[in-house]
């Protein structure tokens, strides 16, 4: 299903800030209001936009199936192993990277780190529900 | 420490769902298997040091997540670790197809790390969570079942599961407006009693009732758990009805509880005990009366907790997990080879295996020292006296009967059938472990009295055999078309509201 030229051109205006703000959500995520979750939502939503307006099959040739399914599957193998080293220093999500002064990136310690995992894996996860369900509709 | 238990299982998990982007879906069964056993390497050194508790992340209480194995927690602990070990070896291998097979796997490791989390958890979010994602896998293993109506059984399973869940929050978001905390060692020490906290306790038991699938609430268990794969019934049975039972022990644990919410509790454990059992005489389908003996049996975990016996509670889950797991595990092969779930046609006579092991396993459910099922009844006994004794004497005895009928259909001639060897001996296998975890909890025989139990069962089988009960047919009340659906939902709905508003009413004023 293809939208028209305004609605395609809009979009593909869109989605790049979208992607820009969604990483800004995950990586100061600590410091401001946002996180992880809201992140990735963001993030799935850049691509959901493109498939409304592009189609999925369209879509689907440039973020392929399989690399979604591996960004999804990547990122929840890195949260729990985040967990798991460090265990290494002291506990289970110990937080063993603080440094920085109070209030600058670098303070968060492994907190940035865990929130880009859980946008990645929540973005993948949205975009890879919305694709497996568009693979019954199979419309356009 | 305590948090590796769930995490190896939940790292396999995802590294199985990573194969297929790679192309590598042939490693997913070893990988499972990795993640099934791994808890076991923790355990063994957690147990010495019991009770052990930890905040995660080493932050302080009030901001971190608290988990603790202890002598409440332990029971389960340990009945999961064994069914899920059975389990995991009875679908090892080419118990899937090829095609679904990644999937599978990486669902039930899901379950696995699901339960695990739900069983140590001391913060009510934390353990919502855990037992949201047992119950969200365990929706999607009912419905990958081939069987007719498994979807539709999964369908209702996940609204009525879901549902519970939203309650179940509900009353989670009332305990943390008024006390201000969600772990339950500061809960227990800022409660200030109100009515509010009373209303999130109704709240909170009644969906965890519905979860726990006991009598007025059961209606979406007996087909989402008959439908279902052996092994995965076995799990759905011995496990995942058990997180809700873990939910409500802890909330007796933590929260005063009145004389009134008590004897609520312990009425609707003993008519789910009766419900069940009654259900279960008149079923035809294997699965289908194990899945009523499931009603009954929560009827008896019920019983521990509205007795504000814990201790007794856990053990009694833990001794329903292994029997009934096991129960599920060898009719379910039985059926599976026969292709029918109709009790008539099915036979283990020519199994010397699966006999003995549908034996010893009928003997556990059905409380016989000493296997495990004794040691159950005898935690719970402890607390009833009078006129309750009996009656708690008699659900036993109803559950034996129901257990020679099942033995005796199945010791009619049959067609024969061979059955894999690996599946003979997980059965046998689970079996035994009633019998041994039964002598080394409560080695004591009670001979007459058990004698005098099989003896009566016998008399009662024989007097309702000639009265004709087991050809007597019940018509579903509901017609399995697809039309009718959503009338059948609305009913159910109905249910429930009926009985959230009558204890609610019940305990306010």
């Amino acid at each position: 299903m293809k939208m028209s030229l305004i609605v395609r051109t809009t979009t593909k205006l869109v989605s790049p800030f979208l992607v820009t703000y969604s990483t800004y959500l995950m990586i100061y995520g600590h410091l401001s209001p946002g996180g992880g979750f809201q992140a990735g939502v963001i993030l799935a939503v850049s691509i959901i936009l493109l498939i409304t307006s592009h189609g999925y099959k369209k879509v689907r040739k440039a973020f392929k199936f399989w690399e979604v399914q591996l960004i999804e599957g990547v990122s929840g193998v890195f949260l729990v192993s985040l967990g798991i080293i460090s265990l290494l220093f002291g506990g289970f999500f110990f937080n063993f990277l603080r440094g920085g002064p109070f209030g600058s990136l670098l303070s968060g310690g492994i907190v940035p780190l865990f929130n880009i995992g859980v946008a990645l894996k929540v973005g993948a996860a949205f975009t890879f529900m919305f694709y497996i369900l568009l693979r019954w509709v199979e419309r356009d | 420490m305590i948090p590796l238990l769930v995490a190896s299982p939940l790292l396999f998990a995802f590294i199985i769902s990573l194969l297929p982007a790679l192309g590598k879906e042939k490693l997913s069964k070893y990988l499972f298997l990795i993640g099934a056993f791994s808890p076991w390497l923790f355990i063994s050194s957690i147990v010495q040091k019991l009770p052990l508790g930890e905040v995660v992340g080493g932050w302080e209480r009030i901001s971190g997540i608290e988990v603790m194995v202890d002598s409440y927690s332990l029971p389960f602990l340990v009945a999961e670790l064994l069914l899920f070990t059975f389990v995991a070896v009875y679908v090892y291998g080419d118990y899937y197809p090829k095609k679904s097979e990644n999937k599978v796997y990486g669902i039930l490791l899901l379950l696995h790390s699901g339960l695990l989390g739900a069983f140590i958890s001391r913060d009510l979010f934390n353990y919502y969570i855990y037992m949201e994602i047992a119950s969200v896998s365990s929706f999607a293993l009912v419905a990958i079942s081939k069987e007719k109506g498994a979807k539709k059984a999964a369908f209702r399973y996940a609204l009525f599961s879901l549902l519970a869940s939203y309650i179940f929050i509900l009353a989670i978001g009332i305990i943390y407006l008024k006390t201000g905390y969600l772990n339950l060692f500061l809960i227990k020490e800022n409660l200030v009693f109100s009515k509010e906290i009373n209303v999130a306790l109704v709240l909170a038991f009644s969906s965890l009732i519905l979860k726990s699938g006991v009598f007025p609430l059961h209606f979406w268990l007996p087909d989402a758990h008959s439908k279902a794969d052996a092994p995965i019934s076995a799990l759905l049975s011995g496990l995942v009805v058990k997180a809700p039972a873990y939910g409500m022990i802890l909330l007796i644990l933590t929260f005063p509880i009145s004389t009134l919410m008590q004897n609520i509790l312990i009425i609707t454990a003993f008519l789910s005990m009766f419900f069940g059992i009654a259900m279960a005489l008149i079923q035809k389908n294997s699965e289908r009366l194990l899945a009523y003996h499931t009603v009954s049996q929560m009827g008896y975990v019920l019983l521990g907790i509205g007795l504000l016996n814990p201790l007794a509670a856990a053990y009694y889950a833990m001794a329903h997990s292994l029997f009934k797991g096991g129960l599920f595990l060898s009719v379910g092969t039985i059926a599976e080879h026969y292709g029918t779930r109709d009790l008539e046609k099915l036979s283990y006579r020519h199994n010397k295996f699966l006999m003995v092991a549908i034996a010893l396993l009928s003997l556990a459910i059905g409380g016989i020292s000493p296997f495990i099922g004794a040691f159950g009844k005898f935690m719970l006994v402890k607390e009833i006296d009078g006129l309750l004794k009996y009656v708690f004497y008699a659900g036993g005895i109803g559950t034996l009967t129901s257990f020679i009928k099942l033995n005796y259909y199945l010791l009619k001639r049959g067609e024969k059938v061979p059955f894999p060897f690996k599946k003979e001996v997980v059965s046998l296998s689970v079996g035994l472990l009633t019998l041994i975890t039964g002598i080394y909890f409560y080695p004591h025989l009670q001979l007459v009295r058990d004698l005098s139990f099989i003896f009566i069962g016998f008399v009662l089988f024989y007097i309702l055999k000639k009265l004709g009960l087991f050809e007597f047919q019940l018509s579903p009340f509901f017609p399995d078309t697809g039309s009718k659906l959503g009338r059948e939902i609305n009913v159910y709905m109905l249910f429930l509201g009926a009985f959230l508003l009558f204890i609610l009413f019940n305990s306010i004023h």
